[in-house]
């Protein structure tokens, strides 16, 4: 029976009017909800505190001018008096110096014992206070020989956009790289001696390739007891780190700040300004395309009015006669709806893979915010087409229309 | 239901206006069980009685009680219950659905009360001579087969009172004859008050009253 009432009341539904609601609110479900997903996946990455250092550490070095560059000038490195008057400035809480390395160092890397390439590079350490990661892994112990090692993450990036990508070679991931046998060889004052390095991890912020401070103390003592080690450069740690008194003592001193905390700030800022906007966006559509529903759902009812109202004069009651409308909304929508979540799915995965390769270290966040409000988003427009279609029938069955 | 009490009953249009009549502004009860004959005039508010019983308009002055009871204060669900197994009428018009065919026509209501079965209606399609037509849309058959049609719609409920609206005329006195044989049959096995109104050709049937709207 419900079949009849069907055939009698699907006439006149125009079915441009219904795709066009269908695609229409497809859009703009799909961009609300890929914008909150995508602000879901990618905010982690701009709000994480780096692994290594905590957030109000500030990592400050000499500017370098030309006249530096030819050893004329000012020294770039800091002396106990500068680093006395830094500590003395009321921002500061407490300064450490980066030390580094003063003798040879020649790395090479390689797997499973075959040494695949080599480099000469050096090392630098802060003190461990300030280093915000698993002090039990961040030791050195010479009879053991294994120095352990962090390395900036741009050097991963270098290598696997870079390097691997133009020779078809495979990229690394971060717990790959702990695997790499490391040999480390350090020369100087007559000496040699061959060590194993270890990685244990990345910063994305210390961008020097930093070791244990009692490691460098003892290579340093070892091989090259002579060497001059006024550091160039300094961790302070602040107590605010947006105090405009540190941008100030920075420009004064002919300073530079080396950190990007501002700018992940400002990141972070514009992510969510572009976030809430596209949101907007599919919302708006959302909106309109409901609005196309309304209409077209009122247009339906009104041309079939006269059939309406002889339903309800043999004895059908509103919420019957209502009933198929609602249903074909309701279905609408939660096609909609689906369709939605499996080209949220889709898009998500496409671009959580890119975003992988990028940033390994990154957690797959939860598709749940999206999806709940995939549902709000159907059930308010379901329940107000109900509620619509109910007081059209209504009308009729009040003789208002 | 037993009775249908008009207490001073008159359209609204009518207001002001000397109206002789048997029923407007008068008091009268039909009776469940008996056969009621309106005879009326074109404009003297025949459909507007009808209208206003089955509850579909409200525009009249005094009141229609149902056993006693005002039919302008029931509920849409009151209404709804009224129209499935009270009160059953033959529309002047029809209402019929023109896109759908003769038998879905009479389905569309059986199904809602599930009063007779598939046989039954066949018969009575049969006995009115439209048996050919039951599966031909109600939109290419003539006004006198709507008729038919209309009527055994009206008949597939249970009814206390059954109003029909001009019903015949549009019919031969054969068909007309036929369709009040079993329209009088199925009144009685039910028990029910049968009003007919007619504005000069009337069924030929005994009628208990007879009124003049």
């Amino acid at each position: 029976m419900m079949s009849l009432v069907w055939k009698l009341l699907r006439q006149h539904i125009s079915i441009a009017q219904l795709a066009g609601f269908f695609f229409a609110n497809l859009f703009g479900m799909f961009i609300v909800l890929l914008g909150l997903q995508f602000y879901n996946d990618v905010k982690p990455l701009f709000s994480q505190e780096d692994g290594f250092l905590k957030p109000e550490y500030l990592i400050v070095s000499k500017r370098i001018s030309g006249v530096s560059v030819l050893g004329a000038g000012e020294s770039c490195s800091f002396s106990q008096k500068d680093i006395q008057d830094i500590t003395s400035q009321p921002f500061c809480k407490s300064v450490g110096a980066f030390t580094a390395s003063q003798y040879r160092v020649i790395c090479s890397l390689g797997m499973k014992g075959v040494a695949q390439m080599g480099t000469e590079m050096f090392f630098e350490s802060v003190p461990d206070r300030f280093v915000d990661t698993d002090l039990s892994q961040w030791k050195f112990d010479p009879q053991e020989g294994v120095i352990p090692i962090v390395l900036p993450r741009t050097y991963l990036a270098i290598y696997n956009f870079g390097y691997a990508q133009s020779q078809s070679l495979p990229k690394i991931s971060e717990g790959i790289v702990g695997m790499i046998d490391m040999v480390v060889v350090l020369r100087g004052n007559g000496q040699e001696e061959r060590l194993k390095g270890k990685v244990i991890g990345f910063s994305s912020r210390l961008n020097t390739i930093l070791v244990p401070e009692s490691f460098i103390q003892w290579s340093n003592a070892k091989f090259a007891p002579e060497a001059d080690l006024a550091p160039n450069r300094l961790i302070v740690e602040v107590s605010n780190p947006t105090d405009d008194a540190i941008v100030k003592y920075i420009n004064e001193h002919n300073l530079e700040l080396e950190d990007d905390k501002l700018d992940v700030g400002k990141a972070t800022y514009f992510l969510r300004v572009v976030t809430v906007l596209v949101m907007c966006i599919g919302m708006l559509i959302s909106v309109l395309s409901f609005y196309i529903l309304m209409l077209s759902i009122y247009l339906l009812v009104q041309k079939n009015t006269e059939k309406l109202r002889n339903l309800l004069l043999i004895g059908y009651s509103p919420v019957r006669v209502s009933l198929p409308y609602q249903l074909l909304t309701i279905g609408m929508n939660g096609v909609v709806l689906l369709l939605s979540f499996i080209l949220l799915y889709m898009v998500r995965s496409y671009y959580m893979d890119t975003l992988w390769v990028m940033f390994p270290q990154m957690q797959d966040g939860s598709m749940l915010p999206a999806l709940s409000l995939g549902f709000c988003l159907f059930a308010v427009v379901s329940i107000i087409n109900i509620i619509a279609v109910r007081n059209r029938v209504m009308k009729i069955w009040n003789r208002k229309e | 239901m037993d009775r249908i009490a008009l207490h001073n009953t008159l359209p609204c249009v009518f207001e002001g206006r000397e109206v002789q009549s048997d029923i407007w502004s008068q008091d009268i009860t039909f009776q469940k069980g008996e056969t009621i004959l309106v005879e009326a005039s074109s404009g003297t508010g025949k459909s507007s009685l009808c209208s206003y019983i089955i509850g579909y308009r409200k525009d009249y002055l005094g009141n229609i009680l149902f056993d006693g009871s005002d039919i302008r204060q029931y509920s849409v669900s009151d209404w709804t219950s009224i129209r499935q197994h009270t009160l059953s009428l033959l529309f002047q018009e029809l209402r019929l659905f023109p896109e759908l065919t003769a038998l879905e026509n009479v389905q569309i209501k059986n199904g809602l009360t599930g009063h007779k079965r598939l046989c039954e209606i066949e018969d009575w399609f049969q006995r009115l001579g439209i048996a050919d037509k039951m599966e031909a849309k109600v939109g290419r058959m003539s006004f006198g087969q709507q008729q038919r049609v209309a009527m055994i719609r009206a008949l597939v409920q249970p009814f206390d009172f059954l109003m029909v609206d001009e019903p015949i005329s549009h019919l031969d006195d054969e068909n007309s004859a036929i369709m009040a044989e079993i329209m009088m049959e199925e009144a009685r096995s039910q028990g029910a008050g049968v009003i007919v109104t007619s504005i000069g050709k009337h069924m030929n049937m005994s009628y208990d009253k007879t009124y003049r709207l």
